[in-house]
């Protein structure tokens, strides 16, 4: 295959990317082929603080779901929100921030068919990938559907696999995440799950009301090393406000790194710090929303394991024989309110 | 040709009757803060005051708070920390030069934006160009005399203080709300770890490529080199704590206290607005940290927020639309929206006021004005609360140039409003040949605001304020217009940045 002038890498991305366009508007019911993350790849970085063009609602009332979770839809067609669109039977309240290229959407999904949950990214092409990835695996799903209840088919293979097995080990070579989901049939057949493009330090609350969320991923998060770019962490104490306005008590909030540092750094930023015996009380923060969760309360968690196991992230840091550092933290009700 | 000058850009009405004193006026203009006798005009004092000797030596006598002695020549304001002692002769020799600090501070900013008053006794300002937060006496005589001065990391959009005026609180254009006591408390020592070695976060465990390894390697090399390079930083070497932060550009900051109603007591609430078109409930200290409510309807930068004393449950904000919103802020809950006049994506608020007036004889009810101006807009917009918590436009007062800021006049029944000497009417960048006086007076009645000939601002006028150099060049005017007219800035230009 090696030419002399081979296309350039972005002609090649174009052509493929637009080819799976296609693939996803034609309704010809052919099989939709899972992308692939190697015309999708985008610097690791984005600056939090810039404009970018980003599509937001004005309010959470105000954003449309009905096109992200088209089986949740309400048949009602009377039940609108503020901006026209149909309303859905429930409300997301699953949230990964940073979801890259939504290993962990993927792997949570059977896991929680019945709760809707999405991914936001703020680079285009990961989330053009995931995107295109989770109408892939919806299609693919519907296929495998149809089979089961149409053993007639003329597909040779044979679709009943234990539709009930979601317990299947992680495929371990890495080319194998693009193949997921492709055989089985799933609980929730990855309809509960759904990206969207943002930047979630600025907007979060445009799209998530007053304690609406019962879990949040932050996982592998871009450590920003420089101690200059401290500020764009995805972790601080003001936004652990944010994160605990949308975050209902009693909800969760899951945070892995590979970066040992930034672990400490999360430590620090949620949790007070050992206080001197008789010394003054800590000031006031955001750290009085939030408390650790045990590590025997996340032995028991399967979220844990999808977050520690099937993210793209997490398995380059396995292949690479790096540290993993969980903290998980609940939420807690907010103070009384001062006498 | 008479010779250019400044115009006030922020008046407040210091009421002083219920310590028995006269109420006196305060405002901005260049880089001066005026007193001055609100029942004459007279001016009561310049801060700060055309260099001369003397004014060390009073600051050094009223300074309430002593310096420590190895500072003592200095001003008591710049309270450093200081590490170690070889630390402190070395910075010791920038920071406190007494005879010199006048002069330098004379320099060191053109303009003081923001302005609050605590107690009726103290002024708080910042200096605009230095960043720096500072506190001012003001006795009996109106006499200003500066307490403090607090060096913040990023420019202030906002000043106010907290209910008990104990506090201040400011935002910055970082989004960050600090807050810290009025009057510093004793000697602040930052708690801080013994100095570290530099240590990368990073390790090779997760960087892979070979160019971070490269850097990773030069980083490590770099570390055991510089250890001793560490600069000191001299802005918030005081006691302060970050209650709130916006991941944007913060625009306005207030703080409201809800009275006790049937179902709960006093509460207190900071509001915060930003870039990105976002109000923000929070409790008020020392729980800020709780958000309590967005309140979400406009589609541009919001920069001015007004919860009317007489209303507290009613906030009317206003920004880069070209609408106002009237809020139960509580609820996130759009009362109204109300037109402006102007096209959107041209249109900045300037500023939003409410000025209360009790019944008097000519006027049997009271009366709860909102007044509203567009930036670079010599039109006053005259808005009545009605009972249902919406407004109602009533009257459009026409200004002899630009509105900058509007103060009520206590009891008098009037209001002053300050007027751009510098700039033509309705234009934020053409320049008058001569100045006209910086400030107007309304009286209510009959129902209208009429002008009226206010024997104190005839007397401020005939002062006026600080001139501009005669000879002034473009770049200079330039300058001037973008300090004082830069909200429009906060307009997204839609640049695509992936």
């Amino acid at each position: 295959m090696a030419t002399q002038n081979p296309p350039a890498k972005r002609v090649k991305r174009e052509e493929y990317r637009r080819k799976v366009q296609a693939q996803q508007e034609s309704t010809d019911g052919s099989v939709i082929k899972m992308p692939q993350k190697k015309f999708f790849r985008q610097r690791a970085h984005a600056n939090p603080f810039s404009d970018h063009r980003l599509e937001y609602p004005i309010s959470p009332a105000h954003m449309d779901w009905s096109s992200h979770y088209p089986a949740f839809v309400d048949p009602d067609t009377s039940k609108t929100n503020l901006s026209g669109g149909r309303k859905l039977t429930k409300e997301v309240e699953v949230v990964d921030i940073g979801c890259g290229f939504g290993g962990l959407m993927v792997g949570l999904a059977p896991l929680l068919p019945d709760t809707l949950m999405v991914g936001m990214e703020i680079r285009t092409s990961v989330l053009e990938y995931l995107s295109s990835r989770i109408h892939a695996l919806r299609s693919q799903q519907q296929r495998l559907k149809n089979k089961a209840a149409n053993p007639s088919s003329t597909e040779p293979q044979d679709a009943s696999t234990q539709p009930e097995n979601t317990e299947s080990t992680p495929a371990p070579a890495p080319a194998n995440d693009d193949e997921i989901g492709t055989e089985k049939l799933f609980p929730g057949n990855f309809e509960n799950i759904t990206a969207i493009r943002s930047n979630t330090m600025k907007f979060l609350p445009n799209f998530f009301g007053h304690h609406q969320l019962s879990k949040i991923f932050i996982c592998f998060p871009d450590p920003h090393f420089k101690a200059r770019k401290h500020k764009a962490r995805i972790i601080s104490e003001s936004l652990n406000s944010e994160y605990a306005f949308v975050l209902r008590p009693g909800g969760l909030l899951y945070t892995i790194t590979d970066v040992e540092e930034y672990h400490h750094w999360v430590l620090r930023h949620f949790l007070h710090g050992e206080q001197p015996e008789g010394g003054p009380a800590p000031a006031a923060s955001s750290k009085d929303l939030f408390e650790r969760v045990s590590e025997e309360e996340l032995a028991l968690d399967p979220c844990v394991r999808v977050m520690k196991f099937e993210t793209e992230e997490s398995k380059k840091v396995t292949r690479n024989k790096g540290n993993k550092y969980v903290a998980v933290f609940r939420r807690k009700a907010d103070p009384e309110w001062p006498a | 040709m008479a010779s250019l000058q400044h115009p006030f850009q922020c008046l407040r009405y210091v009421n002083r009757q219920s310590m028995g004193q006269s109420d006196i006026l305060i405002a901005t203009a260049g880089r001066n803060l005026y007193s001055y006798d609100s029942s004459s005009g007279q001016r009561l004092d310049v801060w700060p005051q055309p260099v001369d000797a003397n004014v060390e030596d009073n600051a050094e006598d009223k300074s309430s708070d002593a310096a420590p002695a190895s500072e003592s020549q200095g001003p008591p304001e710049k309270r450093r920390k200081l590490s170690s002692t070889s630390e402190e002769q070395q910075d010791a020799k920038p920071e406190s030069k007494p005879k010199d600090s006048n002069k330098e501070a004379s320099n060191s900013w053109t303009n003081i934006p923001l302005v609050a008053v605590a107690h009726s006794k103290y002024v708080v300002i910042m200096t605009s160009e230095d960043k720096c937060v500072r506190v001012l006496s003001l006795d009996n005589e109106g006499k200003l005399q500066q307490l403090s001065a607090r060096t913040m990391p990023k420019k202030l959009s906002a000043l106010t203080l907290t209910p008990d005026e104990n506090n201040i609180l400011t935002g910055d254009k970082f989004g960050d709300v600090y807050t810290f006591p009025l009057i510093p408390s004793g000697e602040y020592v930052k708690v801080q770890a013994p100095a570290k070695a530099y240590e990368p976060s990073a390790t090779n465990l997760t960087v892979h490529t070979k160019r971070n390894l490269e850097s990773l390697e030069q980083q490590m090399r770099q570390a055991a080199l510089s250890k001793t390079n560490q600069a000191e930083r001299v802005v918030l070497n005081f006691e302060h704590q970050v209650i709130i932060g916006h991941v944007s550009l913060l625009t306005e900051l207030i703080s409201v206290t809800r009275p006790a109603d049937s179902t709960v007591g006093k509460r207190n609430y900071i509001l915060t607005a930003d870039r990105d078109e976002h109000i923000r409930v929070s409790r008020g200290v020392p729980q800020a940290h709780v958000i309590e409510q967005f309140c979400f309807g406009h589609t541009s930068f919001v920069s001015s927020l007004c919860v009317p004393s007489f209303e507290p449950k009613v906030l009317v904000s206003g920004g880069g639309d070209n609408y106002l919103l009237v809020w139960d802020w509580l609820q996130n809950q759009i009362l109204q929206k109300v037109q402006l006049p102007g096209a959107e994506g041209e249109i900045t608020m300037r500023g939003i006021w409410d000025v209360s007036l009790e019944p008097t004889a000519d006027n049997a009810d009271p009366v709860k004005a909102i007044f509203v101006s567009l930036e670079g807009s010599s039109q006053l917009l005259y808005y009545t609360l009605e009972s249902d918590n919406t407004i109602t436009h009533q009257d459009t007062l026409q200004l002899s140039g630009n509105v900058l800021e509007l103060t009520g006049l206590g009891s008098r029944g009037s209001i002053l409003v300050a007027v751009d000497t510098l700039r033509q009417s309705d234009s934020t960048s053409a320049w008058k040949s001569s100045s006209q006086p910086p400030l107007e007076a309304f009286r209510f009645s009959s129902g209208k605001w009429a002008p009226v000939d206010d024997s104190m601002v005839i007397k401020i006028n005939s002062e006026g304020t600080s001139n501009l150099p005669t000879t002034i060049e473009e770049k200079q005017q330039k300058e001037l217009n973008d300090s004082m007219y830069n909200l429009g800035n906060l307009r997204k230009r839609g640049d695509y940045d992936e």
